[in-house]
């Protein structure tokens, strides 16, 4: 009977969810493209030679773009993360309030928050506009190449913040208060209450929100791909495998490499895996050194 | 839980001992507001812009929404088609959230009780399917080829299979529900099934309702599914028919906020509503 009710759930898992993702190592050696009846052949490893020879200098700053909002996204937020975490964890008024309002984007999709950034960063008529303006500078904001980029990074950080401050929020209070007494009975001060009781007794939930962050940051494309499309140098390596597939304007035909993006998918897989295990073991090694 | 919630009540306690210097204090507030206004004015000006109608929103784009105009929702509404949209959404939502629950307690319950041999390779299979390649071209392949390209049982089949933490969360929760009640379920002779939906999904609801709303929130919010499967915009979900508007009357911003904000409300008051469910599903995978 067990057997009965488990099969139609991981049937449709392994056939829907598994086999796929198994099956693009397959597809990874091919030229398949995204319109449907047409010829496909065997092309070897053709598709990882043309990402790393053919167009080179536009993968390059691709990969170069991914690792830096990989970087951002797990150190900076968590960073900004564990500062909020720190302030809400007090005796503050209103402390549940801000908790609230930081966390809601978790819940808010990728085309409602894109929307709603790209009306406040409208170029001429947002506010963000009036306030550059105010100081005589004038930029088309996600339309600007030079810090379109770091705009979708910001975006994506107002979105993440909440998750990751719920994480070590949650880990700061299982710091048993007794610990921060004691401290204080020494004659510690607020600074080294943080480092000496926060900062080893918080490890764990780091190294945990980390490596969500890494692995979470590295398959992210969504956010971008409404706010820019991967336009005005904003593409990382998760949005090329989503537009070399699809089409950046989500039309699904035209002349999509599907293929390609198969092998692009590997590359991803494999930067998470080894991205993931260097974090992960330097973590590791913070957590037991402290 | 009872330990966590014992240490956490003990810290405030000892919080509130604390007296931290004024100059200390004054700092927190300054950093706690900004923290509230960086997270609320962007949300505010879409609150703003979507209650102004067009004209007035070209003559002063950031000024405050001199009345309550409700003209750009109505526009919206009517020109985007976001009738159907909804109800295409709410009919998703519904079939998606249902079945991958009961398929997730299905396949939770007996990896919960070792039930069925290598249960714990099948428990650590759906915390590996979150590390797998990114799949959507051979699923759009399999899609195809399966000849279910543009239809809705293509959509709501990939939005289910994706399980996520579903039967991960599950799992966890019924390693916490006593066997006891399972061997004298046995011996009365009680069916497995009857079983399971009678005695045990009530005393997993807490965990059932929020994978519930986990995945009712996922369909809610997706785009990329619906933009790899579907095609005709009469069977597109919500999220994808908003971003469909935008690129058609992006121009449009009082109607663009007055849409955005549509999509948005539903969440919003489901997230006021059940705030601690959320909190404790989204990072309930994460702490385990």
């Amino acid at each position: 009977m067990p057997w009965v009710g488990f099969v139609p759930g991981i049937g449709i898992f392994t056939v829907f969810v598994l086999g796929p993702a198994i099956a693009i190592a397959v597809v990874s050696l091919t030229n398949l493209s995204g319109t449907p009846n047409v010829p496909w052949e065997w092309v070897g490893l053709d598709n990882y030679r043309r990402f790393f020879l053919g167009q080179w200098d536009d993968n390059a700053r691709v990969l170069m773009r991914t690792l830096q909002f990989v970087l951002v996204l797990s150190v900076v937020q968590s960073a900004i993360a564990l500062g909020i975490a720190v302030l809400l964890n007090g005796r503050l008024r209103g402390r549940t309030i801000v908790r609230s309002l930081v966390f809601l984007p978790t819940v808010l999709g990728v085309v409602v928050i894109a929307l709603t950034f790209s009306l406040f960063f409208q170029p001429n008529r947002g506010p963000a506009a009036s306030i550059v303006e105010s100081f005589g500078v004038s930029t088309a904001f996600f339309g600007d190449p030079n810090i379109s980029f770091a705009l979708v990074i910001g975006v994506q950080m107002w979105t993440g913040m909440g998750y990751a401050m719920m994480i070590l929020l949650a880990g700061l209070q299982t710091i048993p208060g007794e610990l921060y007494e004691a401290a204080r009975c020494d004659g510690a001060g607020a600074w080294t209450r943080f480092r000496h009781v926060t900062w080893p007794m918080i490890a764990p939930a780091i190294t945990v929100n980390t490596l969500i962050a890494i692995i979470g940051s590295m398959q992210t494309y969504q956010l971008i791909y409404v706010l820019t499309g991967g336009r005005f140098e904003t593409s990382v390596l998760a949005l090329e495998v989503f537009t070399e597939a699809f089409g950046g304007d989500g039309s699904g035909g035209g002349s999509t490499r599907q293929g390609y993006a198969a092998a692009l998918s590997m590359l991803q897989f494999f930067l998470v895996l080894i991205v993931s295990m260097v974090a992960l073991r330097f973590l590791r090694r913070r957590e037991v050194q402290l | 839980m009872t330990t966590i919630q014992l240490r956490a009540r003990a810290n405030a306690r000892a919080n509130r001992r604390r007296t931290g210097s004024r100059l200390g204090r004054t700092g927190a507030y300054v950093v706690l507001v900004l923290t509230a206004l960086v997270w609320l004015v962007p949300l505010l000006y879409l609150v703003n812009t979507a209650f102004k109608s067009q004209d007035e929103f070209l003559a002063d784009p950031t000024g405050l929404a001199s009345t309550v105009s409700l003209d750009s929702f109505v526009q919206a509404w009517q020109t985007g088609g976001f009738s159907t949209y909804v109800l295409n959404s709410i009919g998703y939502v519904l079939l998606s959230a249902t079945v991958m629950v009961v398929l997730s307690l299905l396949i939770a319950f007996p990896i919960a009780r070792r039930y069925i041999r290598w249960s714990d390779a099948w428990y650590r299979l759906f915390v590996i399917s979150m590390f797998l390649p990114n799949a959507l071209v051979t699923q759009f392949q399999l899609i195809l080829w399966l000849g279910l390209y543009d239809t809705r049982i293509a959509y709501v089949l990939l939005m289910t299979a994706g399980f996520g933490l579903g039967p991960f969360l599950i799992t966890g929760y019924l390693r916490s529900v006593p066997t006891d009640l399972d061997e004298a379920a046995g011996m009365d002779g009680c069916g497995y099934f009857r079983y399971l939906f009678t005695i045990i999904a009530p005393l997993a609801k807490p965990v059932l309702v929020t994978v519930f709303i986990f995945q009712a929130i996922n369909v809610w919010n997706d785009i990329i599914i619906a933009t790899v499967v579907l095609a005709d915009p009469a069977r597109f979900p919500i999220s994808r028919g908003l971003f469909a508007f935008f690129g058609t009357y992006g121009n449009q911003s009082a109607q663009l906020a007055a849409a955005t904000l549509m999509v948005a409300a539903p969440l919003v008051l489901l997230y006021a509503a059940l705030q601690k469910h959320i909190v404790a599903g989204a990072i309930g995978g994460a702490l385990k």
